[in-house]
């Protein structure tokens, strides 16, 4: 049912995943933000009881958007992690074993954490504040816009409100796209959504269920 | 010494015979001490006392102003001087004597200070500490090394006792548990909270026909336990419950409630015959509008409201809501400066200290009126108080006639209040009180029973402070009206949750809550240890934020939901004054003064109250009489009927004016799309619920997508199509069958659990509110109950507070016992179906209330598509 929905940017090929990723068909990358990997376990050891099956969802779509588009490689603009190392890292550890040659590049977010010798031993490619590919960055938090190039975030967990007739309302996770930048929803399910205000020449495209939606 | 045996001679039966109360020392000495100040005990303290005396526990009914704080105080000290007659002057460091457990903490200061005075009168060397969460942590350290005779306290801070190390010790010496203001606990979780204590401390005091034999010298925690479990089976019990309520429908029920866990040894209600005169009267506004608008007709008449407040002493007015509230106070300030100083504000977001100067102000009389929300409602009588002004429908006959009783406080002094309507139908509540009063048509307060979310906080108290052995607790909280029906699976899975959180992918989990070793269930974590200590006293609250002055004063607490929509810049009213947002940091917001005329004013959550069903009833009967105002030409007696003529006159001209064996429907079509009117009258939560249930049968046979709207007196159901009601579908539309199932069926039920479930979060322990000193973890632990409970949804929908959530709803939130009633009743009574052309007087207020929901059959991406087109810009 899942359809990704293409948008081009500078002449290259995004496909948005409505499991709140996506893949850049030319460079075979599988882009996505804000994993929070750890966050139940991190909630469960203060003693409060969320569910961990969110997080072994989480992963196990991880591996079917893998399996689907076959990436060179995965970026991930930030947290990755949701906060200090626990047992649930073992179970993305065990994870990252099955796919040990595919080169997975992390841009530190302001929830990833951990001491740099964790991050080595999961084989992740850190990148301090920005990746670049050509005229594309990657950084997690607000992009700085610089001519001519084009820039992919996340930090924000954007979502947008639809409104109708008869004053209905509905709230979905969505992708972000301005002239210059991309802001790519929450992988994770265990997030919440900041609501946002396009401009009339922005795009955006929200999540419902198992479609992306091209909205404006 | 003649002490407990004074009171009881045996007989050769081996029944307990009494001596008359008269006869006692305890009761001529304070006899003489009212004597000397000009009293004499009314006949129900008198009585109470005889109770108390002969170890009866018992509920007093009583209004606010006769006494009766001292029917249950008094005893206690005669009581005391019976025990000790030669020595009691000079007795110190008895122990705990008396809890006196209230549910504001505002009305401690003022009943501690009414019990010191007597104390010292009398030379007595009884001390009485306060506790609650103003309450410092040296003043608790002292009262822990010297343990008053009487303790003041709130449901909460008496939890915060059950979570500190050796609590039992406390508890042995104590003679009576009293409960004030029970008609306000007994329908909350504060009052679930009570009842588990009660349950506790009961099992801790020693029995009368075996004193002296639990004491066992510095108890270490195993000692405690084992104590516990052999707890005190057959005997006579040395401590007495003693509840002191309004009156309420179900007085009886109250008193059953309160006191099941004593598990039917004797017990008393005493009843004050108070027969206080009573007189209402309405504001009626000069010019009657037609389409009544909710909420700014009242402020419209805050010109008539000065000659009120000028001709008496001291004036209250209430009002619904706090953010109201705000606007009347600048209202009342700019149409009349000079009473500035002589009028203030009053609700619970205020900070307390000024909250405290307004009631100090009060009691002396410093002020013309006071602006106040239910803040003001409980609580110690405030004498000058001459007048209440209630602002707005006080949604049911128990409340409107409590706040009458605020006023006119001399036993012979009359009680006036007088209503000033929101909008112009509220006028016919007005004619439904009246008639409520004159037949004291008073409201029931339902206890709640199984909330798991109380009962998870409690078992984790118990585990940081001694830790607990199931099987001892299990029969003790079996004991309470609240988990009478729990069954022995359901709090083993209550104990799994506290233990092991529910689904975890095993060798990946850490869960760490309550650990059991060797059978006993205990916290030892510090740190969760501190965190539950620091939960207890936020049973119903929203993330608040503090707001603070740049200079570091505090203002007053203000909901996050709020602020949220805020910017820095923007200016809004809270607390009386105009406040610019500079920025937020650490849950606090700060604020500078500012000058502009202007403000956004702070809006509240919750706090909306829904039409009692009583009242529902007698408004029906008062629309009957308009209707036949209208119809007949026969003119009503009342005068708020008679000044809605010309609004009744528009309604029967454009529609129809329902009498109360109708049920009215319209239907109309305006550019919003189109509207279906019900005009049930039960009010909004079973409005609510029943909307839901309409829009969702509708939408079983076409596919279509409503939102909805309510109020007290109906629902609109609002589509961008034309909606398919009529004659011939209209009765099954309404129908009894397979209600259960439609209720459920109605995603509505989704969106009111995930309402619920935010006070079930916060008291079940799921969401943290952040902890001094550990600012930068703790934001790593935020997620808000809207996230907590989509995730349980889809991911655990077994999870036992979630399943509380739906429960609540079905419960409390829609009523499910009366939307029953209201069927049958609709099921009996003609149903009108109308096309007006407009909107008519019935609906408009309708139209105007903002609260709306969803529903839909439609597919989630087609209503995504459909919304597309009709976008409103974004």
């Amino acid at each position: 049912m899942s359809h990704p929905v293409l948008h081009k940017v500078l002449n290259q090929h995004f496909w948005l995943h409505p499991h709140r990723a996506l893949y850049w068909e030319e460079q075979k990358s599988l882009v996505l933000s804000d994993l929070h990997f750890g966050k139940t376990g991190h909630f469960r050891k203060a003693g409060i009881a969320v569910p961990q099956s969110v997080y072994k969802e989480d992963l196990q779509r991880l591996v079917g958007l893998i399996q689907h588009f076959k990436p060179m490689q995965v970026i991930a603009v930030g947290d990755l992690f949701h906060s200090h190392a626990n047992l649930e890292l073992e179970l993305f550890k065990r994870w990252r074993l099955d796919f040990e040659h595919l080169p997975f590049h992390l841009v530190l977010g302001n929830h990833d954490i951990l001491h740099e010798k964790i991050y080595h031993d999961m084989q992740l490619t850190l990148w301090q504040d920005q990746l670049h590919i050509g005229p594309f960055s990657f950084v997690h938090e607000e992009p700085a816009t610089h001519p001519g190039g084009f820039t992919f975030s996340g930090h924000l967990h954007p979502g947008i409100r639809l409104q109708g007739l008869g004053k209905q309302s509905l709230r979905l996770p969505c992708f972000y796209f301005t002239q210059t930048t991309c802001i790519l929803p929450a992988f994770s399910k265990f997030t919440g959504l900041a609501i946002v205000q396009p401009d009339a020449c922005d795009k955006v495209f929200a999540i419902a269920e198992n479609s992306v939606l091209p909205i404006q | 010494m003649p002490g407990q045996r004074y009171l009881r001679l045996k007989c050769s039966c081996g029944a307990l015979k009494l001596e008359p109360l008269n006869q006692t020392p305890g009761y001529k000495i304070i006899a003489a001490w009212l004597a000397a100040k000009d009293f004499r005990p009314f006949p129900f303290q008198e009585q109470t006392w005889q109770h108390i005396l002969e170890g009866r526990s018992g509920l007093v009914n009583a209004p606010t102003g006769m006494g009766k704080t001292y029917s249950v105080f008094l005893g206690a000290l005669i009581q005391f001087i019976n025990a000790h007659p030669t020595n009691y002057q000079r007795k110190e460091k008895n122990g705990l004597q008396l809890i006196w457990i209230t549910p504001l903490r505002a009305l401690a200061k003022d009943i501690g200070r009414a019990m010191e005075e007597v104390i010292a009168e009398l030379g007595m060397q009884w001390k009485v500490g306060i506790r609650n969460g103003d309450t410092s942590t040296s003043d608790r350290q002292k009262q822990k090394r010297q343990v008053p005779e009487v303790l003041i306290i709130t449901p909460e801070s008496l939890q915060l006792m059950l979570a500190s190390k050796g609590y039992a010790e406390i508890f042995k010496t104590l003679r009576i548990l009293a409960v004030d203001e029970w008609h306000e606990l007994i329908g909350s979780k504060r009052g679930v909270q009570v009842e588990l204590a009660i349950s506790r401390i009961l099992s801790l005091a020693p029995s009368i026909d075996n004193p002296g034999a639990k004491q066992p010298p510095e108890p270490d925690e195993k000692t405690v336990l084992h104590e516990v479990s052999h707890a005190f089976p057959q005997g006579k019990r040395s401590l007495s419950i003693w509840g002191i309520s309004a009156t309420i429908g179900n007085l009886d029920e109250a008193m059953e409630v309160l006191l099941r866990p004593l598990q039917g040894t004797p017990t008393a209600i005493v009843r004050a015959q108070a027969n206080k005169q009573l007189e209402i009267a309405s504001i009626i506004p000069d010019e009657m509008e037609k389409y009544p608008w909710a909420g700014h007709l009242g402020i419209k008449l805050a010109r008539e409201v000065l000659p009120i407040i000028y001709s008496s002493r001291t004036t209250l007015i209430f009002i619904n809501t706090r953010a109201m509230s705000e606007i009347w106070y600048q209202t009342l300030l700019n149409i009349a400066p000079d009473l500035a100083g002589a009028i203030a504000l009053h609700h619970g977001s205020i900070e307390h200290e000024l909250r405290n100067w307004v009631e100090e102000a009060l009691h002396e009389g410093k002020l013309k009126a006071v602006v106040a929300t239910a803040s003001l409602d409980l609580g110690v009588d405030f004498r000058p108080v001459e007048t209440v002004i209630q602002v707005g429908s006080p949604k049911g006959v128990a409340r409107f006639l409590q706040r009458a009783g605020r006023s006119g406080h001399s036993p012979d002094a009359v009680s006036r209040i007088y209503f000033l309507p929101t909008h112009s139908l509220e006028l016919v509540e007005a004619a439904a009180l009246k008639a409520a009063a004159a037949e004291s048509a008073i409201e029931s307060r339902d206890p709640l029973v199984l909330c798991y979310d109380v009962l998870v906080q409690y078992l984790c108290t118990l585990a940081v402070s001694d830790g607990f052995l199931p099987d001892v607790i299990f029969k003790e909280i079996k004991t309470t009206y609240c988990f009478s029906e729990i069954t022995r699976e359901e709090f083993d899975e209550l104990l799994l949750f506290i233990t092991s959180g529910g689904n975890a992918l095993n060798q990946y989990d850490e869960y760490h809550k309550v650990v059991v070793e060797n059978g006993i269930y205990k916290i030892t974590s510090r740190r969760v240890a501190m965190r539950h200590r620091m939960h207890i006293g936020t049973i119903v609250s929203d993330a608040m934020l503090r707001v603070k002055m740049l200079n570091g004063s505090f203002v007053g607490t203000i909901e996050e939901y709020f602020v949220s929509k805020l910017e820095p810049g923007d200016v809004f009213t809270f607390a009386g004054r105009q406040l610019e947002l500079v920025h937020i940091k650490d849950m606090t917001v700060m604020v500078r003064k500012s000058n502009a005329k202007k403000g956004i004013v702070a809006s509240f959550l919750g706090g909306r109250l829904p039409l009692s069903a009583r009242l529902g009833a007698l408004l029906r009967a008062k629309l009957d009489e308009a209707a036949e105002q209208v119809s007949e030409g026969i003119l009503s007696e009342d005068r708020e009927l008679q000044a809605l003529f010309p609004l009744f006159e528009l309604q029967h001209r454009l529609s129809h004016v329902p009498r109360s064996n109708e049920l009215l429907i319209e239907q109309i079509e305006t550019r919003d799309g189109f509207h279906l009117f019900v005009y049930p009258f039960e009010g909004r939560m079973v409005h609510e619920a029943m909307a839901a249930v309409l829009a969702y049968r509708i939408s079983r046979t076409t596919p279509i997508t409503f939102s909805i709207a309510m109020n007290d007196y109906g629902f609109e159901l609002l589509s961008d199509q034309p909606i398919p009601v009529d004659d011939s579908n209209v009765q099954e539309l309404f129908s009894l069958d397979n209600l259960m199932t439609d209720i459920q069926a109605s995603v509505n039920a989704t969106e009111m659990a995930k309402r619920k479930f935010r006070d079930i979060a916060v008291i079940g322990g799921l969401i943290f509110q952040g902890m001094p000193g550990e600012k930068k973890k703790a934001r790593h632990l935020q997620a808000s109950a809207g996230l907590l409970f989509n995730v349980f949804n889809e991911y655990e929908p077994s999870n036992v507070l979630l399943r509380q959530a739906y429960q609540e709803v079905f419960d409390q939130q829609m009523e499910e016992v009366r939307l029953r009633n209201m069927l049958e009743r609709i099921q009996r009574s003609k149903i009108v179906l109308t096309f007006p052309d407009r909107l008519t007087p019935l609906c408009f207020p309708i139209k105007v209330d903002s609260m709306r929901e969803n529903v839909s059959s439609e597919k989630l991406e087609d209503r995504v598509k459909k919304m597309q087109q009709q976008l409103e810009k974004l």
